[in-house]
Protein backbone atom coordinates (compact mmCIF):
# COMPACT_ATOMS: atom_id res chain seq x y z
CA UNK A 1 0.00 0.00 0.00
CA UNK A 2 1.69 3.32 -0.96
CA UNK A 3 1.25 6.53 0.40
CA UNK A 4 -1.68 7.53 -1.24
CA UNK A 5 -3.69 4.81 -0.14
CA UNK A 6 -2.91 4.96 3.11
CA UNK A 7 -3.35 8.67 3.44
CA UNK A 8 -7.04 8.35 1.71
CA UNK A 9 -7.66 5.03 4.14
CA UNK A 10 -6.81 7.03 6.95
CA UNK A 11 -9.08 10.08 6.22
CA UNK A 12 -11.67 7.52 4.67
CA UNK A 13 -14.07 9.52 7.50
CA UNK A 14 -13.75 12.62 5.43
CA UNK A 15 -15.53 11.10 2.49
CA UNK A 16 -19.26 10.82 4.46
CA UNK A 17 -19.79 14.11 3.95
CA UNK A 18 -23.55 13.77 3.42
CA UNK A 19 -26.23 13.78 6.05
CA UNK A 20 -29.02 11.92 5.50
CA UNK A 21 -32.39 13.34 6.58
CA UNK A 22 -32.92 10.84 9.89
CA UNK A 23 -36.48 11.91 10.59
CA UNK A 24 -37.69 11.34 7.07
CA UNK A 25 -35.37 7.74 6.86
CA UNK A 26 -36.84 6.91 10.52
CA UNK A 27 -40.36 7.33 9.61
CA UNK A 28 -40.41 5.29 6.55
CA UNK A 29 -38.35 2.90 8.91
CA UNK A 30 -40.07 2.50 11.87
CA UNK A 31 -43.42 2.12 9.51
CA UNK A 32 -41.41 -0.67 7.82
CA UNK A 33 -41.14 -2.51 11.45
CA UNK A 34 -44.42 -1.88 12.70
CA UNK A 35 -46.15 -3.54 9.41
CA UNK A 36 -46.78 -6.83 10.67
CA UNK A 37 -45.44 -9.27 9.16
CA UNK A 38 -47.31 -11.29 7.00
CA UNK A 39 -47.59 -14.59 9.04
CA UNK A 40 -46.63 -17.94 6.50
CA UNK A 41 -48.02 -20.40 8.70
CA UNK A 42 -46.14 -23.79 6.40
CA UNK A 43 -49.13 -25.83 5.29
CA UNK A 44 -47.66 -28.27 7.48
CA UNK A 45 -48.80 -26.35 10.75
CA UNK A 46 -52.28 -25.73 10.20
CA UNK A 47 -54.01 -28.64 12.45
CA UNK A 48 -56.46 -29.27 9.67
CA UNK A 49 -54.05 -29.79 7.55
CA UNK A 50 -51.85 -31.51 9.37
CA UNK A 51 -54.76 -34.02 10.13
CA UNK A 52 -55.82 -34.72 6.70
CA UNK A 53 -51.81 -35.11 5.70
CA UNK A 54 -51.84 -37.54 8.45
CA UNK A 55 -54.88 -39.34 7.20
CA UNK A 56 -53.47 -39.41 3.75
CA UNK A 57 -50.24 -40.88 4.94
CA UNK A 58 -52.19 -43.35 6.73
CA UNK A 59 -53.84 -44.72 3.61
CA UNK A 60 -50.99 -44.52 1.87
CA UNK A 61 -49.63 -46.74 4.18
CA UNK A 62 -52.57 -48.84 4.49
CA UNK A 63 -52.77 -49.36 0.95
CA UNK A 64 -49.42 -50.58 0.64
CA UNK A 65 -49.27 -52.64 3.27
CA UNK A 66 -52.86 -54.11 1.32
CA UNK A 67 -51.06 -54.27 -1.83
CA UNK A 68 -48.71 -56.02 -0.83
CA UNK A 69 -50.36 -58.42 1.19
CA UNK A 70 -53.92 -58.90 -0.60
CA UNK A 71 -52.56 -57.78 -4.05
CA UNK A 72 -49.64 -60.88 -3.43
CA UNK A 73 -52.46 -62.75 -2.47
CA UNK A 74 -55.08 -62.08 -5.34
CA UNK A 75 -52.06 -62.87 -7.69
CA UNK A 76 -51.95 -66.16 -6.16
CA UNK A 77 -55.71 -66.62 -6.40
CA UNK A 78 -55.42 -65.74 -10.15
CA UNK A 79 -52.81 -68.24 -10.37
CA UNK A 80 -54.78 -70.44 -8.38
CA UNK A 81 -58.47 -69.72 -10.39
CA UNK A 82 -56.52 -70.37 -13.85
CA UNK A 83 -55.32 -73.60 -12.56
CA UNK A 84 -58.80 -74.65 -11.32
CA UNK A 85 -60.16 -73.61 -14.01
CA UNK A 86 -57.96 -75.82 -16.36
CA UNK A 87 -58.98 -79.01 -13.81
CA UNK A 88 -62.60 -77.72 -14.21
CA UNK A 89 -62.16 -77.60 -17.84
CA UNK A 90 -60.68 -80.86 -18.17
CA UNK A 91 -63.15 -82.65 -15.62
CA UNK A 92 -66.20 -80.46 -17.14
CA UNK A 93 -65.47 -81.98 -20.22
CA UNK A 94 -64.44 -85.76 -18.98
CA UNK A 95 -67.78 -85.90 -16.77
CA UNK A 96 -70.59 -83.75 -18.77
CA UNK A 97 -69.58 -86.71 -22.09
CA UNK A 98 -69.76 -89.73 -19.15
CA UNK A 99 -72.83 -88.49 -17.67
CA UNK A 100 -74.22 -87.95 -21.45
CA UNK A 101 -72.79 -91.87 -21.77
CA UNK A 102 -74.86 -92.71 -18.64
CA UNK A 103 -77.71 -90.82 -19.56
CA UNK A 104 -77.76 -92.02 -23.20
CA UNK A 105 -76.91 -95.72 -22.07
CA UNK A 106 -80.14 -98.23 -23.61
CA UNK A 107 -79.04 -100.62 -20.74
CA UNK A 108 -79.75 -98.72 -17.63
CA UNK A 109 -82.68 -98.63 -16.26
CA UNK A 110 -84.44 -95.06 -15.42
CA UNK A 111 -83.72 -96.16 -11.96
CA UNK A 112 -80.49 -96.58 -12.52
CA UNK A 113 -79.75 -93.49 -14.60
CA UNK A 114 -81.62 -91.46 -11.39
CA UNK A 115 -79.79 -92.84 -8.82
CA UNK A 116 -76.88 -91.95 -10.72
CA UNK A 117 -77.55 -88.69 -11.20
CA UNK A 118 -78.36 -87.93 -7.85
CA UNK A 119 -75.39 -88.81 -6.87
CA UNK A 120 -73.68 -86.50 -9.20
CA UNK A 121 -76.03 -83.63 -8.15
CA UNK A 122 -74.31 -84.48 -4.80
CA UNK A 123 -71.30 -84.33 -6.11
CA UNK A 124 -72.13 -80.94 -8.03
CA UNK A 125 -73.65 -79.25 -4.76
CA UNK A 126 -69.87 -80.43 -2.81
CA UNK A 127 -68.28 -78.71 -6.11
CA UNK A 128 -70.01 -75.93 -5.87
CA UNK A 129 -68.91 -75.48 -2.05
CA UNK A 130 -65.48 -76.11 -2.67
CA UNK A 131 -65.38 -73.12 -5.44
CA UNK A 132 -67.23 -70.99 -2.57
CA UNK A 133 -64.18 -71.73 -0.26
CA UNK A 134 -61.83 -71.02 -2.97
CA UNK A 135 -63.12 -67.92 -3.80
CA UNK A 136 -63.13 -67.18 0.06
CA UNK A 137 -59.69 -67.83 -0.29
CA UNK A 138 -59.23 -70.45 2.21
CA UNK A 139 -56.13 -72.54 2.06
CA UNK A 140 -56.43 -72.61 -1.28
CA UNK A 141 -54.01 -75.84 -2.00
CA UNK A 142 -56.42 -78.27 -0.22
CA UNK A 143 -59.33 -76.78 -1.34
CA UNK A 144 -57.86 -77.76 -4.74
CA UNK A 145 -57.02 -80.64 -3.34
CA UNK A 146 -60.89 -81.46 -2.39
CA UNK A 147 -61.99 -80.18 -5.64
CA UNK A 148 -59.77 -82.11 -7.61
CA UNK A 149 -61.11 -85.52 -5.31
CA UNK A 150 -64.42 -84.44 -6.19
CA UNK A 151 -63.79 -84.83 -9.47
CA UNK A 152 -62.12 -88.06 -9.40
CA UNK A 153 -64.81 -89.51 -6.93
CA UNK A 154 -67.58 -88.46 -10.17
CA UNK A 155 -65.60 -90.16 -12.78
CA UNK A 156 -64.53 -92.69 -10.45
CA UNK A 157 -68.22 -93.36 -10.12
CA UNK A 158 -68.93 -92.73 -13.92
CA UNK A 159 -66.12 -95.50 -14.58
CA UNK A 160 -67.89 -97.89 -12.00
CA UNK A 161 -71.15 -97.84 -13.47
CA UNK A 162 -69.92 -98.29 -17.35
CA UNK A 163 -67.98 -101.23 -15.67
CA UNK A 164 -71.29 -102.63 -13.99
CA UNK A 165 -72.77 -102.31 -17.65
CA UNK A 166 -69.98 -103.82 -19.67
CA UNK A 167 -69.92 -106.49 -16.79
CA UNK A 168 -73.45 -106.88 -17.64
CA UNK A 169 -73.12 -106.92 -21.15
CA UNK A 170 -70.33 -109.58 -21.19
CA UNK A 171 -71.58 -111.82 -18.90
CA UNK A 172 -74.89 -111.46 -20.87
CA UNK A 173 -72.41 -112.03 -24.14
CA UNK A 174 -70.66 -115.07 -21.87
CA UNK A 175 -73.80 -116.80 -21.59
CA UNK A 176 -75.03 -116.15 -25.34
CA UNK A 177 -71.55 -118.04 -26.28
CA UNK A 178 -72.08 -120.80 -23.50
CA UNK A 179 -75.67 -121.05 -25.23
CA UNK B 1 -8.43 -3.45 28.34
CA UNK B 2 -8.76 -2.85 24.84
CA UNK B 3 -12.50 -3.80 23.95
CA UNK B 4 -12.86 -6.07 20.86
CA UNK B 5 -14.11 -3.95 18.07
CA UNK B 6 -16.87 -6.26 17.17
CA UNK B 7 -18.59 -5.94 20.36
CA UNK B 8 -19.14 -2.06 19.50
CA UNK B 9 -22.49 -1.26 21.42
CA UNK B 10 -23.49 -4.55 22.24
CA UNK B 11 -25.72 -3.38 24.63
CA UNK B 12 -27.69 -1.64 22.28
CA UNK B 13 -27.61 -4.46 19.61
CA UNK B 14 -29.08 -6.27 22.40
CA UNK B 15 -31.32 -4.32 23.11
CA UNK B 16 -32.68 -4.06 19.90
CA UNK B 17 -32.70 -7.77 19.25
CA UNK B 18 -35.89 -7.33 22.01
CA UNK B 19 -37.53 -4.99 19.35
CA UNK B 20 -37.02 -2.44 21.87
CA UNK B 21 -37.90 0.87 19.41
CA UNK B 22 -36.12 3.23 21.23
CA UNK B 23 -32.35 1.47 21.32
CA UNK B 24 -33.26 1.28 17.27
CA UNK B 25 -33.95 4.46 16.50
CA UNK B 26 -30.45 5.39 19.41
CA UNK B 27 -28.50 2.73 16.95
CA UNK B 28 -29.82 4.22 14.14
CA UNK B 29 -28.23 7.32 14.57
CA UNK B 30 -25.16 5.88 15.06
CA UNK B 31 -24.89 4.39 11.92
CA UNK B 32 -27.63 6.50 9.24
CA UNK B 33 -25.51 9.21 7.81
CA UNK B 34 -22.32 6.73 7.05
CA UNK B 35 -24.68 3.75 5.52
CA UNK B 36 -26.46 6.92 3.56
CA UNK B 37 -22.90 7.90 2.51
CA UNK B 38 -21.87 4.39 1.33
CA UNK B 39 -25.19 3.98 -0.54
CA UNK B 40 -24.30 7.26 -2.17
CA UNK B 41 -21.10 6.52 -3.24
CA UNK B 42 -22.67 3.18 -5.07
CA UNK B 43 -25.72 4.79 -6.37
CA UNK B 44 -24.92 8.14 -7.48
CA UNK B 45 -28.01 9.84 -6.39
CA UNK B 46 -29.75 10.95 -2.86
CA UNK B 47 -33.05 9.21 -3.52
CA UNK B 48 -31.61 5.54 -4.94
CA UNK B 49 -29.15 6.20 -1.55
CA UNK B 50 -32.14 6.94 0.77
CA UNK B 51 -34.41 3.97 -0.30
CA UNK B 52 -31.37 1.29 0.12
CA UNK B 53 -30.41 3.06 3.42
CA UNK B 54 -33.58 2.63 4.61
CA UNK B 55 -34.20 -1.06 2.85
CA UNK B 56 -30.60 -1.82 5.23
CA UNK B 57 -32.16 -0.78 8.34
CA UNK B 58 -35.54 -2.82 8.12
CA UNK B 59 -33.33 -5.87 7.27
CA UNK B 60 -31.26 -5.64 10.00
CA UNK B 61 -33.81 -4.98 12.51
CA UNK B 62 -35.47 -7.83 10.85
CA UNK B 63 -32.78 -10.31 10.82
CA UNK B 64 -30.57 -8.87 14.17
CA UNK B 65 -31.11 -12.28 15.67
CA UNK B 66 -28.47 -13.53 12.86
CA UNK B 67 -25.98 -11.21 13.70
CA UNK B 68 -23.61 -13.62 15.79
CA UNK B 69 -20.84 -10.65 16.49
CA UNK B 70 -18.81 -12.09 13.79
CA UNK B 71 -17.90 -8.23 12.98
CA UNK B 72 -18.93 -5.38 14.25
CA UNK B 73 -22.39 -3.85 13.69
CA UNK B 74 -21.40 -1.74 11.83
CA UNK B 75 -19.43 -4.00 9.33
CA UNK B 76 -22.56 -5.79 9.11
CA UNK B 77 -24.99 -3.11 8.40
CA UNK B 78 -22.29 -1.57 5.87
CA UNK B 79 -21.93 -5.13 3.86
CA UNK B 80 -25.92 -4.97 3.68
CA UNK B 81 -25.82 -1.35 2.13
CA UNK B 82 -23.39 -2.38 -0.06
CA UNK B 83 -25.21 -6.06 -1.37
CA UNK B 84 -28.20 -4.03 -1.91
CA UNK B 85 -26.36 -1.58 -3.56
CA UNK B 86 -24.83 -4.07 -6.04
CA UNK B 87 -28.04 -5.99 -6.62
CA UNK B 88 -29.94 -2.25 -7.46
CA UNK B 89 -27.37 -1.38 -9.82
CA UNK B 90 -27.48 -5.01 -11.71
CA UNK B 91 -30.94 -4.39 -11.55
CA UNK B 92 -31.14 -0.82 -13.45
CA UNK B 93 -28.21 -2.88 -15.67
CA UNK B 94 -25.30 -0.40 -14.66
CA UNK B 95 -22.49 -2.59 -15.26
CA UNK B 96 -20.01 -2.78 -12.01
CA UNK B 97 -17.00 -3.90 -13.79
CA UNK B 98 -15.93 -2.02 -17.02
CA UNK B 99 -15.59 -4.14 -19.99
CA UNK B 100 -12.09 -3.43 -20.68
CA UNK B 101 -11.44 -5.18 -17.30
CA UNK B 102 -9.99 -8.18 -17.72
CA UNK B 103 -7.52 -10.56 -16.01
CA UNK B 104 -4.66 -9.83 -18.68
CA UNK B 105 -4.39 -6.56 -18.04
CA UNK B 106 -2.87 -7.75 -14.55
CA UNK B 107 0.99 -8.71 -15.83
CA UNK B 108 1.24 -4.91 -17.31
CA UNK B 109 0.07 -3.40 -13.81
CA UNK B 110 2.91 -2.36 -11.27
CA UNK B 111 1.76 -0.43 -8.17
CA UNK B 112 3.32 2.91 -8.72
CA UNK B 113 4.30 5.04 -5.39
CA UNK B 114 2.04 8.27 -5.38
CA UNK B 115 2.14 10.40 -2.31
CA UNK B 116 -0.74 11.66 0.10
CA UNK B 117 -2.72 14.17 -2.02
CA UNK B 118 -5.28 16.69 -1.05
CA UNK B 119 -8.77 14.63 0.26
CA UNK B 120 -11.01 17.67 -1.99
CA UNK B 121 -9.28 16.33 -4.95
CA UNK B 122 -9.52 12.91 -4.43
CA UNK B 123 -13.25 13.63 -3.99
CA UNK B 124 -13.43 15.32 -6.98
CA UNK B 125 -11.57 13.13 -8.93
CA UNK B 126 -14.11 10.25 -7.69
CA UNK B 127 -16.67 12.01 -8.95
CA UNK B 128 -15.69 11.59 -12.37
CA UNK B 129 -14.60 8.28 -12.34
CA UNK B 130 -16.96 6.39 -14.46
CA UNK B 131 -19.44 3.87 -12.13
CA UNK B 132 -17.31 0.37 -12.19
CA UNK B 133 -13.74 1.90 -11.48
CA UNK B 134 -15.59 4.24 -8.89
CA UNK B 135 -17.08 1.30 -7.02
CA UNK B 136 -13.88 -0.56 -6.43
CA UNK B 137 -11.77 2.13 -5.65
CA UNK B 138 -14.71 3.15 -2.95
CA UNK B 139 -14.66 -0.65 -1.94
CA UNK B 140 -11.00 -0.44 -1.62
CA UNK B 141 -10.18 2.79 -0.69
CA UNK B 142 -12.96 4.38 1.92
CA UNK B 143 -14.74 0.97 3.27
CA UNK B 144 -11.54 -0.94 3.69
CA UNK B 145 -12.42 -3.74 1.80
CA UNK B 146 -9.39 -6.10 0.36
CA UNK B 147 -9.57 -7.66 -2.89
CA UNK B 148 -10.72 -10.93 -1.80
CA UNK B 149 -13.18 -9.74 0.21
CA UNK B 150 -14.13 -7.09 -3.17
CA UNK B 151 -14.02 -10.31 -5.34
CA UNK B 152 -16.64 -11.89 -3.16
CA UNK B 153 -18.98 -8.67 -3.32
CA UNK B 154 -18.63 -8.10 -6.53
CA UNK B 155 -18.62 -11.74 -7.62
CA UNK B 156 -14.97 -11.77 -9.66
CA UNK B 157 -12.18 -13.29 -9.57
CA UNK B 158 -9.39 -12.31 -6.65
CA UNK B 159 -7.48 -11.48 -9.68
CA UNK B 160 -9.71 -8.97 -11.67
CA UNK B 161 -10.62 -7.20 -8.29
CA UNK B 162 -7.14 -6.45 -8.49
CA UNK B 163 -6.00 -5.34 -12.32
CA UNK B 164 -9.32 -3.68 -12.39
CA UNK B 165 -8.43 -1.53 -8.88
CA UNK B 166 -5.12 -0.82 -10.14
CA UNK B 167 -6.29 0.47 -13.77
CA UNK B 168 -9.06 2.76 -11.67
CA UNK B 169 -6.91 3.93 -9.50
CA UNK B 170 -4.18 4.97 -12.32
CA UNK B 171 -6.92 6.56 -13.88
CA UNK B 172 -7.85 8.56 -10.72
CA UNK B 173 -4.72 9.91 -10.28
CA UNK B 174 -5.20 11.10 -14.07
CA UNK B 175 -8.09 13.10 -13.38
CA UNK B 176 -6.59 14.52 -10.05
CA UNK B 177 -3.11 15.52 -11.48
CA UNK B 178 -5.30 17.72 -14.38
CA UNK B 179 -7.42 19.49 -11.68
Amino acid sequence: MDNFEKHIRENAAQFDEHKADQAKLWANIAAALKKPEPKVIPLWKRPMLRVAASLVLLLGIASFIGLSIYGGGSAETQYVSKELLDIDRHYQGLVSYQVQLVRNNPDLTEEDKAEFLSFMDELDAEYETLREEMRKNLDNERVLEAIVANYKKRIELIENLLHQINDSKKTDEDYGYTL
Amino acid sequence: METDIRFTHQTLVEQCKTGNTSSQYELYGLYVDAMFNVGLRFLGNQEDAEDIVQDSFVDAFKNLHRFKYESSFGAWLKRIVINKSINHLRVKRIPLVPMEAHEFHLADEEPEEVDAVDIQKVKLGMAQLPDGYRQIISLYLIEGYDHVEISEILGISTNTSKSQYHRAKKKLLEIISEL
